[in-house]
C-alpha cells in the first residue's frame, strides 16, 4: 500500500448493511491491544499489553503477552502468553517452556511464543458458529522457539520453530519440533545448499539462523475432507506456514509427520504452476466449519522476498530468490489446489501489473473469513484493514493512526473481527455509515478546490484512447 | 603361542592397540583384514561369527584373539592385555566415536582392579583419546578416584529414579549415600550429563507401571539437593521394552512418547534445563 505524505487514518469506509458488524482487535504499534468499533471508535485499550496476535475471547477476555525478550538475544520471543480479563487482571499465564539466562538480564522462564496460538474449542482463533474458545479451562496450542544445532541443515546455530500444547495448569503435554522433519519439507538440492550457507542469518544472541520463520499455526477442526475419509485432514491436525521457506503444511498430530504440503516449489505440477508461486505468506489456515468456504485454505500470499534456491538477477546468491511486488489473498481447495476465491490487485481494481504494488504488504498480514462471506484483510505493512465482499467490494476500511516511534511504521500484525456479544461489558454500538469521500474533490485545509479557472479549446486534438500505451507493456500473457 | 591381532588398513584404533602391545612388550601376530590378512580373517570370521559384532559401520577393529579368548575393539583388547578378565566388568563394547573411548562402565567393575583400570585409562589418555565414563552411582569411589587423578573427559550418570525406588530399579541393595557421592563427583566434571530412563517399575501387587511425573520430579529434586544446582544437564529417556535385556519387561506396553512431556514439565520444577533425549543421542 502506498500512502501520500498526508492521508486520513481511522475508519474511512463503512457500509453497515453490507458489513459483518462487530468489534475489531489488533496490536496498535507501540501502544497496546486496541479494541475498536466499526466507526473506528476506540472501545478499550489494554495499554502496552503486547500480542502476536491479540485475540478476544468470549466474555471480554483478551490474550496477549506481557513483553518480548531482548532482541539482543532473541527474535520475537514472547516472554509469556497471558489471558487477561476486561479489567486487565491476569487470569491465565504460561511461561514455563524454557529457562533463559541472557547476559545482563534477569534469568527467567519464557514461553518463547511467537506469531500464533489457539485455545481449545476453536481451531483458528476467530469467530465461527458453534466453535467457541474456552475461557476458564482447556489446552492452548502455541508456536514457540527453540535454539538448536542440526548439522544436516546447517553447521551454525538455528532458531527453530516448535509447536507445543499446554494445559490450563501449565503442563506441556505435546511438542513438535520443525527441524526434526527437515527431510519431509521438500527442499531441493539448490535450496539445501543455500540453507546450509545462509539459514536466514540474524545477529541476535551472537548469530542464529531463522531458517523457516513459521508465522501461523492453527488446527484444522471439523471439516468435510476428513468426513469424506481423507485422514490427512484429521480435525486435530495442525496447519502452519513458513515465510522464509514459502511452505504451507499440515502436521499429523498423532505422529508429527507432514501429511500435506504446499511449497516450497510451485513449478513441479500443472496445478502448482496454475496456482503461482506463493511467497512469504502469512496466516494460512483452514476456513472453519460454519463459515462460507469452510474446508478451503485461506492464505495471505504476501509476495515480497522469500525462499532459498538458485540465484537470479533479483537474488544474486539465491537467498530470498522468489520475488513479487504485490500481494494476493487466496482461498484454495486443498485437494485440487484450485483457487476458489481471491483478492489481488486485479480484484482491487488496480491496473495490473503497473499499479499492482498498491495492494502489497511484504510482511505480516492476514485474512479472516466472516459469517456473511466477507473477508477481513489485514494489509499489515501499511496498517490498513479492509473488509471486502465476495464480489470484492470494499465495505469497511480502517487505517491505523498509530505510528511507532522506535520503528517508523503503523503496521498491524494481524487483526480479528469478533461479535459484539463477546464483549458483554459494553453495549453494542449503533454503527453510522461512512460514505466514501470522492478523493478527486477531497482537499486539506489551505488547498485550493479543483477545477480550472479558465479552459481553452485547442482545435484538432483527438480524444484520449482507452488502450493508450504505457512505458511498460501490460498485455504480456503467460504461456503454459 | 602369541596372540593374533586382526587390524584394518589405516585403522587408528588398531595402531593404538599395537602401541599398547609394544609398550607392554607383548609379542603378537598381525593380519590386516583388508589387505594381506583378508583370507585369514575371513576364515576366522566364518568360525567365530557369533563372537564378533558387526555394527552400523561394519566390523569394529582391532580384534584380538588369544587362544579361546576374543576381544573386539581397542578398549576391550587393551583391557584384556592389561589384566586378563579382571577389567571385564568395567569395559563394555560401545559404539566408537571418533577421538573417544566409550564403554567405560564404572558400576559393574571389580573395585579390586582399580589400579589396572587407571593404568589402562591413562594409556588411552596419553594416546590423545578422550574418555567417556558411564555410571549409575554405584562404585562411587572409582569415579571419585578417577576424578581425583584427572582421568575422564565426560561423565554420563544414569540416575535410575528417586531414592525410594533405586533398589527396585537396579535390582539390588543400593547405598543411597554412594549414589549421592557419585552425583557430586559427576557434577564436578565440566562435560557431564545426568539421565533418567522413564522405566517400568514392578508395583506392590506385582503389576508393571512406569515411573510417574512426580517420581521423576523427585529424582530431579534429589539431583538438585545433592549438587546444589537447578541447572544440571538433565535428560529423560524413553524406555523401549523390546530392547530390554530383562525378559519380564519385553511384553510391557510402551509408554507413549508424548507422555514424557509431562515428566519433563515435572522435572523442570527442580532442574530447569531438563530435556527429552533423542534416540540418536548417545546415552
Amino acid at each position: 500500500m502506498t500512502y501520500p505524505s498526508v492521508h486520513p487514518t481511522g475508519a474511512t469506509i463503512y457500509d453497515p448493511a453490507r458489513c459483518w458488524n462487530g468489534y475489531t482487535v489488533f496490536q496498535a504499534k507501540e501502544l497496546g491491544a486496541l479494541l475498536i468499533d466499526m466507526n473506528g471508535g476506540e472501545v478499550q485499550l489494554w495499554k502496552e499489553l503486547h500480542g502476536m496476535p491479540n485475540r478476544i475471547l468470549p466474555g471480554g477476555h483478551l490474550i496477549g503477552s506481557t513483553g518480548e525478550r531482548s532482541t539482543a538475544f532473541g527474535s520475537q520471543d514472547g516472554i509469556d502468553l497471558v489471558q487477561v480479563d476486561w479489567d486487565g487482571n491476569v487470569v491465565w499465564r504460561f511461561n514455563r517452556y524454557e529457562f533463559i539466562e541472557d547476559p545482563g538480564e534477569t534469568p527467567q522462564w519464557m514461553a518463547r511464543q511467537h506469531h500464533d496460538y489457539q485455545r481449545e474449542g476453536n481451531p483458528v482463533g476467530y469467530f465461527a458458529p458453534g466453535l467457541e474458545p474456552m475461557t476458564d479451562r482447556g489446552n492452548t496450542m502455541m508456536l514457540s522457539h527453540k535454539n538448536i544445532i542440526h548439522p544436516a541443515i546447517c553447521d551454525k546455530p538455528l532458531l527453530d520453530d516448535t509447536i507445543i500444547e499446554v494445559t490450563w495448569e501449565g503442563d506441556v503435554i505435546w511438542e513438535w519440533v520443525c527441524s526434526e522433519h527437515f527431510e519431509e519439507l521438500g527442499f531441493r538440492e539448490d535450496a539445501k545448499n543455500l540453507l546450509f550457507r545462509n539459514p536466514n542469518w540474524l545477529k541476535s544472541g551472537g548469530g542464529i539462523g531463522d531458517w523457516m520463520h513459521i508465522n501461523s499455526m492453527s488446527l484444522l477442526g471439523p471439516n468435510r475432507w476428513f468426513d469424506a475419509g481423507d485422514n490427512r485432514f484429521h480435525p486435530d491436525n495442525i496447519i502452519w506456514c513458513a515465510r522464509e521457506a514459502n511452505i504451507t503444511a499440515i502436521v499429523e498430530k498423532k505422529t508429527g509427520r507432514i501429511a500435506w504440503r504446499l511449497g516450497p516449489n510451485y513449478d513441479e505440477t500443472a496445478e502448482l504452476r496454475r496456482l503461482g508461486w506463493i511467497i512469504g505468506q502469512h496466516h494460512a489456515h483452514m476456513i472453519p466449519r460454519g463459515l462460507p468456504g469452510e474446508g478451503n485454505v485461506l492464505i495471505f500470499d504476501n509476495g515480497g522476498w522469500a525462499g532459498y534456491g538458485c540465484p537470479n538477477p533479483g537474488s544474486p546468491t539465491g537467498f530470498r530468490n522468489a520475488l513479487r511486488d504485490y500481494s494476493r489473498v487466496l482461498e484454495i481447495d486443498p485437494i485440487s489446489l484450485k483457487i476458489v476465491w481471491q483478492y489481488t490487485p486485479v480484484e482491487a481494481g488496480l491496473p495490473f501489473p503497473v499499479d499492482a504494488n498498491r495492494f502489497y504488504s511484504p510482511f505480516v498480514s492476514s485474512a479472516q473469513r466472516l459469517p456473511n462471506g466477507n473477508t477481513l484483510i489485514t494489509e499489515g505493512s501499511g496498517g490498513r484493514l479492509i473488509e471486502v465482499t465476495a464480489t470484492h467490494d470494499i465495505v469497511w476500511e480502517y487505517i491505523s493512526p498509530y505510528q511507532g516511534k522506535m520503528m517508523n511504521t503503523n503496521m498491524i500484525y494481524r487483526a480479528y473481527r469478533l461479535p459484539y456479544a463477546w464483549v458483554p461489558q459494553v453495549d453494542a454500538p449503533r454503527g453510522r455509515a461512512i460514505e466514501r469521500i470522492d478523493a478527486g474533490r477531497f482537499r486539506v485545509p489551505g488547498a485550493s478546490p479543483g477545477g480550472a479557472k479558465r479552459v481553452v479549446q485547442v482545435a484538432g486534438v483527438l480524444p484520449y484512447r482507452p488502450d493508450a500505451a504505457l512505458c511498460v507493456r501490460t498485455d504480456v500473457g503467460e504461456t503454459t | 603361542m602369541n596372540p593374533t591381532l586382526f587390524t584394518a588398513t589405516g585403522c587408528v584404533r588398531c595402531r593404538i592397540a599395537k602401541n599398547f602391545m609394544q609398550a607392554k612388550r607383548i609379542a603378537y601376530e598381525e593380519h590386516d583384514a583388508l589387505a594381506g590378512g583378508k583370507e585369514r580373517f575371513g576364515q576366522f570370521y566364518r568360525t567365530h561369527r557369533s563372537s564378533v559384532v558387526r555394527g552400523k559401520e561394519g566390523i569394529e577393529f582391532p580384534v584380538l584373539v588369544d587362544g579361546a579368548v576374543i576381544r573386539q575393539g581397542v578398549a576391550a583388547a587393551a583391557a584384556y592385555l592389561q589384566a586378563g578378565s579382571a577389567l571385564d566388568g568395567f569395559i563394555r563394547r560401545g559404539e566408537p566415536a571418533p577421538g573417544w573411548i566409550g564403554g567405560i562402565h564404572l558400576p559393574a567393575g571389580d573395585p579390586a582392579a582399580l589400579n589396572d583400570l587407571e593404568a589402562l585409562l591413562l594409556f588411552f589418555k596419553n594416546q590423545g583419546l578422550k574418555l567417556r565414563l558411564d555410571t549409575d552411582g554405584r562404585n562411587a569411589h572409582v569415579l571419585e578416584h578417577l576424578r581425583g587423578r584427572g582421568i575422564g573427559d565426560r561423565v554420563v550418570m544414569e540416575i535410575k529414579g528417586p531414592p525410594v525406588l533405586y533398589h527396585i530399579l537396579t535390582g539390588g541393595v543400593v547405598d543411597a549415600e554412594e549414589i549421592c557421592r557419585s552425583m557430586k563427583a559427576a557434577a564436578s566434571f565440566s562435560d557431564r550429563r545426568f539421565e533418567t530412563r522413564v522405566a517400568p517399575v514392578v508395583d506392590a501387587a506385582g503389576g508393571l507401571r512406569y515411573l510417574t511425573p512426580e517420581e521423576i520430579a523427585a529424582t530431579a529434586c534429589w539431583l538438585k539437593e545433592v549438587t546444589g544446582s537447578t541447572k544440571q544437564p538433565y535428560f529423560l529417556r524413553w524406555f523401549d521394552p523390546t530392547a530390554c535385556a530383562d525378559e519380564s519387561f519385553r511384553a510391557a506396553e510402551p509408554l507413549p512418547r508424548e507422555a514424557l512431556y509431562r515428566h519433563r514439565t515435572a522435572a523442570r520444577r527442580h532442574q530447569v534445563f531438563t530435556e527429552i533425549a533423542k534416540d540418536s543421542e548417545c546415552g
